[in-house]
């Protein structure tokens, strides 16, 4: 199952200028639950998405709200130059292909 | 002059059975357009007080490195006129914090000007309390000495060249600077760079509510209607009492429901669990989120950790140099095919002819100028853009790195090339164009303090 399919909402958002996260919410407890068991969504996974070290990476399960964030490192300080996204509102986009 | 003796009699005290506190939050973006309607919906429920939020370090280092507003002079001074002139006809306090974008001093002293000017023309007196939010670089230095100073995430190691660097450096006040704003009498408190939730916490605590419902609220509730299903910028009232509070948004098609409240703990927060304060920390691992209706979600569970010392968040901003832009696209297939190697080739050909010290920043919208995507696109796309920055210490420099480049990225030859005309295609005259000052965010740390109202100077005045 794609997690574009799976999931209503896939966001990324800076939480200040360091720190990146994403939030995948889910439209009930059964996709929510597959999305929390798949492997495609380990730290280890995402190393690879995102080119970043898994131990820089935080996946933290919220189950008020469905939902399951994930917590990069920037790896530039948002606003920089070269910096390419400054609200950091488009780094979802390596998670559009991955299957859960 | 605001009477808090006064607003406690009319509320009641802790113990006694109170009627809710109502806080209207009339904006999370101060500056951007206030949705008219709600906020007069708002003030017709008689609120106890108005608070807005007018900064984020979101829009980047430009704005606290360069002392200028975020938001345009026309549109602010609309937003402010709205919420000024509210709070006085209804004679309750107006909060506002991170005045001007980054609420540094430029910042604040632009906010209050657009303030005394309002009430010069709409014949308002009151009592103006403003307070500051710099830091001097010595007190970082010194914390940093001290290794009271730690970065929030992962920045270059910090040097006390990089805090001279900073152009200007704020602290992020707690509820502790408003309090003691509001123990002036101030009517109308216009603050520096303030963390979100003060603004809406300062008066609840002084009347005593729990802490953790009083932090839980302004939490939620100073990013407005963001809250609801479907999330907006309306304005948003928060009716606290001591077992919980209500959030009631004041546009009727937007709806705070248990799941979209309890999913505002996500936004733009790493931890969504536990919010770290300058006094403290809220847990909102035991938050309760039911429904009264349709419209409206009612909260409890969330608790408060008060600091065994306190904390300020502290973000610094300093001149990288100047920046000029070179906009140019391409639909041709070998070009495309061959974009990396032409691009390092022309930087090459660029420094020889022109060697001083610039670095240029190469982006390519079409293969990944968003973000890095861990693998090439299954198909080369029809069209590319490109954007190059360059950086140098003048303007002039910038400018003549990057004309030279387009140049020769205009015309560069390579093995396969079609299309001998010009290699690219540019969308008005001059492509180039000069972009102003660069800045880079130096400090985002936070510094353990002993005491924080030194930091945090007020400034009353009568208007």
């Amino acid at each position: 199952m794609k997690l574009t399919d799976a999931a209503r909402v896939i966001r990324s958002k800076n939480a200040g200028p360091l720190t990146l996260t994403i939030d995948l919410m889910f439209a009930d407890s059964g996709t929510y639950e597959r999305a929390l068991a798949a492997p495609s969504l380990s730290p280890q996974h995402l190393a690879t998405l995102y080119n970043q070290p898994a131990e820089s990476i935080h996946v933290i399960p919220y189950p008020a709200a469905l939902a399951i964030k994930l917590v990069l490192d920037r790896k530039i300080v948002a606003g920089s130059p070269g910096d390419s996204d400054v609200y950091g509102a488009q780094q979802h986009g390596p998670l559009l292909e991955v299957e859960i | 002059m605001t009477d808090l003796g006064a607003l406690l009699d009319r509320i009641g005290r802790r113990g006694a059975r109170r009627r809710p506190l109502r806080a209207l939050a009339a904006s999370g973006q101060l500056g951007y357009g206030i949705p008219e309607k709600a906020f007069r919906v708002g003030l017709e429920h008689q609120p106890d007080f108005i608070g807005c939020d007018m900064g984020s370090v979101d829009p980047g280092p430009y704005y606290l490195g360069s002392g200028k507003m975020a938001t345009s002079p026309a549109v602010t001074r609309r937003d402010l006129h709205m919420v000024l002139t509210g709070a006085r006809h209804l004679d309750v306090p107006l909060i506002l914090g991170s005045a001007g974008t980054a609420g540094a001093l430029p910042h604040l002293e632009t906010t209050l000007d657009i303030i005394r000017t309002i009430a010069c023309e709409e014949g308002l007196h009151f009592r103006l309390a403003s307070i500051r939010a710099d830091i001097s670089g010595e007190v970082v230095k010194q914390a940093l000495r001290e290794t009271r100073l730690r970065p929030l995430g992962r920045i270059a190691e910090t040097r006390e060249a990089d805090i001279d660097a900073c152009t200007h450096i704020v602290g992020q006040m707690g509820t502790e600077a408003f309090v003691r704003a509001l123990k002036t009498g101030a009517d109308v408190i216009i603050a520096g760079r303030s963390c979100d939730t003060a603004v809406f916490a300062a008066i609840p605590q002084l009347l005593d509510y729990p802490m953790g419902l009083v932090m839980h609220m302004a939490k939620i509730i100073e990013c407005t209607s963001i809250c609801c299903t479907p999330g907006g910028r309306d304005a948003i009232l928060g009716l606290l009492d001591d077992e919980g509070f209500v959030l009631d948004s004041m546009n009727p098609s937007r709806h705070a429901t248990p799941m979209s409240v309890a999913a505002h703990s996500l936004y733009e927060q790493a931890d969504p669990f536990s919010v770290t304060e300058p006094e403290g920390t809220l847990w909102v691992d035991r938050a309760r989120y039911e429904a009264m209706d349709e419209h409206r979600t009612r909260v409890s569970g969330a608790r408060w950790q008060p600091a065994n010392r306190p904390t300020i968040k502290i973000e610094g901003s300093s001149r990288e140099g100047e920046r000029a832009v070179l906009l140019a696209g391409s639909c041709d297939p070998s070009f495309i095919a061959n974009i990396w190697t032409i691009l390092k080739d022309v930087e090459g050909i660029a420094r020889s002819i022109y060697p001083g010290e610039y670095r240029l920043h190469t982006r390519v919208y079409g293969l990944h100028g968003v973000t890095q995507w861990p693998s090439p696109p299954e198909a080369p796309p029809r069209e590319i853009f490109i954007l190059v920055e360059s950086i140098a210490q003048t303007a002039e420099e910038a400018g003549t790195a990057i004309g030279v480049f387009k140049q020769y990225l205009l015309h560069h030859g390579f093995p396969g090339r079609l299309s001998t005309g010009g290699n690219i295609a540019f969308p008005f005259t001059p492509p180039e164009l000069g972009a102003g000052t660069a800045y880079r965010f130096r400090l985002y740390h936070v510094m353990d303090t002993e005491e924080l109202a030194s930091q945090f100077p007020i400034e009353v005045e009568a208007v």
